[in-house]
């Protein structure tokens, strides 16, 4: 799901053998991202035994072909939530459980797609897989907003892309680097913060188009109606995700075409090949092609079920939506990721877990976010890009920590685990936090404090 | 505008470098000059060799070295038709636009005039001379606004010179030059860029208190209370500024000057073609003296035009007058060095271009800005360094994201576009703003939403 584009080796498409004097001929073949690499570390290598029994060879293919998609990965076992959540649906049983079971069911299927984009990279092409997996790669974040946004959810949608935000740059980031810096705690460990620099002034840039919406109703004195407020911030919101999305493509321009040098990691020596040994596809570029649609399918039918359940769950649960939203789904979501880059951690490849992290979260921050917004100027729904004080307060901190934080090149335990204990901070503080926020459609987003001073406000509340 | 980076050691204190030729050893040449030097013409002096009468060549000579010795010379007969049009009462507006245009060469030939006057006082006076005289127009607009009791259009205007030098000039010459240099890795000297940045910084903290202090005060304490603290405050900030900048001309010009040198290129010879090298002053000590004072009486003429007519101009153009203040005056006013600056990083010489840039923001930051607070002080007129929340915002992420992009000493065409983007946020988030700021003396500054909810906003 988090899809970046860093191409640690050379691509053979413009011929560039000189990158590394290491360059052998695997690496030339085709462009690798961190993010395909950092799942790859969850899959399984297929045992095709049993399979080789079987006497009809298109059984065989079909055989293989699904072996080598459902049950090429760790994470097989949690694809039985899938079924389980669609038969709760048409059963009627109690909305948490459907939501619980998708949940569990996005989580393999998010490391499929990449796997799926990965496989369709061989055929396309660095460039244009680099390309696959920007606009992919957070696949599930752009569904699930999509789809929230339909349901006229524009709190759930502000929230979860939020908290992908925090959850790349905090906990996944924080994570890899802590349990990194304790795998080598003798070693110093280094990376190359050309590439996190150009990551940090994009996600200022976004950090700046936040900030401007939500001073706007700071800045209105007591006479000013609040329709002109929300009508500025609402013009200025959708000039400024243009300006965003111009900014995404020249990011896409120079890490791709210009610059792509910047980008490539430093190899590594013998150690790396013991993980990764596909060199060549392993399923057809069609068969791919399908797979990758149908997983977007049920994707998108998953997220529909999270979406609509997520109030009663909220309920059910305890915790307010905006809980929910920024944190435990991006949690989900990201799970494949994370593993893999904390596992990269470990080895010491500090490059490809930035890439991973880093560049997810300018993905999302940069792409999904003003694309939420443009999709829904064209569905006719007012989103705009205040994301309220303390969302934005939280992620201006986040971004100036970790940038400086990351200035220095170098990494050891200390910084992952400040990092993620800033994580556990803004956790905490969205769990307590139990007011409710008005929402334009009167919407009830939290828990109601246990005074009931809601009545007391009258119906402004409840009204829809 | 003036910045005070001098590329070459100055003949004064006889630093010779291992490379220092004659002609850099000769005087002091600031990085503005030399941006500015950039829209200078060679002067053709072969018609005037005709002319019998020696005073008669003498003067036109001058004349021509002056009035005709840039690219920018068309701009000047805006001067005139501004002055004729205010004499005859055309549309407010027309006055304004006029006013703006002429502006634009004045205020390049007050700084080839500035640089002339520096050959005879040596490098060090000129550098000070670069330093007071080099915002000449944002300080001559300032007071002027001031005089008139438009304290909202003096805040807006210092506040959009800083933004305009930080993201927009500096934006469009590091995109420029990093397109330009596609191949090659881009490096400048980051120490000196690092001064400028810890003084901006120390002036923002100078902004933001004044404005913290409305926001600490619970709901009994009375508005006057609040603002007689305000404005203690910042006058009391806008004497440490001042010192701050003397600390900062002492720094630079005096006993850290070789932190301020650029880096010697190797292709210096391509320098020489584009760049009119003036070794000698083209006019005497005292006719530049005379041509110095006379145009900044024009400028101060043509900035009182710009003050008086903003606000018709504002209201027939439909643009909030925080929109013209902050975003179309520093633009008109930094013309001529924004290009110097573009040029430059085309040739890779970006010390130059980050010395024009950071050295502006940083001189009206700390030297125009407390300057304006205590002329006001001294004239009676309340203003305070309270710059309201959505400009000092913007000022502070301006800041933080120019900052921590020129940090690692490496500049590529992305950096200069996300500054660049960033100025056109700012840029649309004025240009949306449409609510009007109620100032302490009842003017309204902004446009009138469309439903008028209450005859409160017309209270003068």
């Amino acid at each position: 799901m988090a899809g970046i584009v860093t191409e640690p080796w050379s691509s053979a498409e413009n011929g560039n053998a000189s990158m590394t004097a290491k360059g052998s001929s695997r690496e030339l073949r085709h462009g690798r991202t961190a993010h395909n690499m950092s799942s790859s570390s969850l899959r399984k290598k297929s045992d095709l035994r049993v399979i080789q029994k079987v006497p009809y060879k298109g059984l065989k293919d079909f055989l293989t072909n699904l072996q080598e998609v459902i049950l090429g990965t760790k994470l097989a076992i949690l694809f039985p939530a899938i079924p389980a959540a669609i038969i709760c649906t048409y059963c009627g049983v109690s909305q948490p459980w459907i939501f619980g079971l998708s949940m569990l069911g996005l989580t393999p299927l998010a490391e499929r797609v990449s796997f799926l984009t990965e496989q369709l990279a061989f055929y396309t092409g660095p460039t244009l897989g680099g390309l696959l997996n920007a606009t992919c790669g957070n696949a599930t974040e752009l569904i699930i907003a999509i789809l929230a946004l339909t349901n006229n959810k524009v709190a759930v949608v502000k929230y979860s892309l939020l908290g992908s935000i925090l959850s790349n740059l905090l906990l996944v980031l924080g994570t890899s680097l802590f349990c990194g810096g304790i795998a080598n705690l003798r070693r110093e460990q280094r990376f190359d913060r050309k590439q996190a620099d150009v990551n940090f002034f994009l996600l200022l840039l976004g950090l700046l188009c936040h900030l401007l919406p939500l001073l706007y109703t700071y800045v209105a004195t007591e006479d000013t109606p609040a329709a002109v407020i929300s009508d500025m911030s609402l013009v200025l919101s959708r000039s400024s995700s243009i300006i965003m999305l111009i900014s995404y493509i020249a990011y896409l321009v120079f890490q791709l075409w210009t610059h792509r040098q910047l980008f490539d990691a430093q190899d590594q020596e013998d150690e790396y090949d013991d993980d990764v040994e596909e060199e060549t596809a392993v399923i057809s570029f069609w068969s791919g092609f399908v797979w990758l649609v149908g997983m977007t399918l049920v994707i998108a039918l998953l997220s529909e079920y999270v979406v609509a359940t997520i109030e009663t769950a909220s309920e059910s649960w305890n915790l307010s939506v905006s809980f929910i939203s920024i944190i435990l789904l991006p949690i989900v979501g990201n799970a494949a990721e994370h593993a893999g880059a904390i596992i990269f951690a470990f080895k010491n490849k500090l490059d490809i877990s930035l890439g991973v992290a880093l560049g997810s979260a300018t993905q999302i921050g940069l792409f999904v976010v003003p694309l939420t917004i443009i999709v829904s100027w064209i569905i006719g729904i007012n989103m705009d890009l205040n994301f309220n004080l303390l969302e934005t307060g939280s992620l201006a901190l986040s971004i100036i920590i970790t940038a400086f934080t990351l200035q220095d090149g170098t990494s050891h335990y200390m910084k992952g685990l400040v990092l993620l204990l800033c994580y556990f901070i803004i956790a905490i503080c969205f769990f307590v936090d139990k007011l409710p926020q008005k929402q334009p459609n009167g919407l009830n987003m939290g828990l109601q404090p246990m005074n009931n001073v809601v009545t007391a406000t009258g119906g402004g509340v409840f009204s829809s | 505008m003036g910045s005070i980076v001098e590329p070459w050691v100055t003949a004064e204190n006889g630093n010779a470098t291992a490379k220092g030729s004659n002609r850099e050893l000769r005087h002091g040449r600031t990085a503005h000059n030399m941006s500015s030097s950039s829209l200078r013409k060679k002067s053709d002096l072969r018609l005037i060799q005709k002319v019998p009468c020696k005073t008669l060549k003498n003067i036109l000579s001058n004349f021509q070295e002056v009035i005709l010795g840039t690219k920018l010379t068309l701009l000047f007969l805006a001067i005139p038709l501004a002055i004729l049009a205010n004499s005859y009462h055309y549309g407010r507006p027309l006055i304004f636009g006029l006013s703006l245009i002429g502006l634009t060469p004045l205020a390049e030939r007050v700084s080839f005039l500035t640089e002339q006057l520096a050959f005879y006082t040596g490098p060090t006076v000129g550098g000070l001379l670069n330093a007071t005289c080099g915002n000449a127009t944002e300080l001559i607009i300032a007071i002027l606004a001031l005089a008139n009791n438009k304290v909202a259009v003096v805040k807006y205007s210092l506040l959009g010179s800083i933004l305009s030098n930080l993201l927009l000039v500096l934006g469009t010459s590091l995109f420029c030059g990093g397109i330009a240099n596609i191949r090659r890795e881009q490096r400048f000297d980051r120490k000196q860029a690092d001064v400028n940045f810890f003084l901006l910084l120390m002036g923002l903290l100078c902004h933001l208190l004044p404005l913290l202090l409305k926001y600490a005060a619970t709901g009994e304490v009375s508005t006057s209370l609040i603002n007689n603290m305000s404005l203690n405050l910042s006058r009391t900030s806008s004497i440490v500024m001042l010192i701050a900048y003397i600390a900062y001309l002492i720094f630079q010009l005096w006993t850290h000057r070789q932190l301020f040198e650029a880096q010697e290129d190797d292709d210096d010879d391509a320098y020489d073609d584009e760049v009119t090298v003036e070794e000698t002053p083209v006019i005497g000590f005292w006719s530049g003296f005379a041509w110095l004072v006379g145009m900044t009486l024009v400028i101060a003429l043509l900035s009182e035009y710009v003050v008086a007519t903003i606000e018709e101009a504002s209201d027939s153009w439909g643009l909030s007058v925080g929109f013209i203040s902050i975003i179309l005056l520093p633009i008109v006013g930094n013309a001529a060095e924004h290009a110097g600056a573009i040029i430059f990083a085309f040739k890779n010489k970006l010390d130059i271009s980050l010395g024009v840039a950071l050295g502006s923001a940083t001189q009206i930051s700390l030297f125009v800005v407390p300057l304006s607070v205590i002329v006001a002080w001294i004239m009676g007129i309340k203003m305070d360094l309270n710059f309201n929340i959505l400009e000092t915002s913007s000022l502070a992420l301006a800041i933080i994201i120019t900052a921590f992009t020129l940090q690692d000493g490496t500049s590529h065409y992305m950096k200069g576009l996300v500054l660049l983007l960033c100025y056109v946020i700012i840029a649309a988030c004025f240009f949306v703003d449409q609510i009007p700021q109620k100032q302490p003396n009842g003017t309204i500054v902004g446009i009138q939403p469309k439903n008028n909810p209450g005859s409160g906003f017309f209270s003068a």
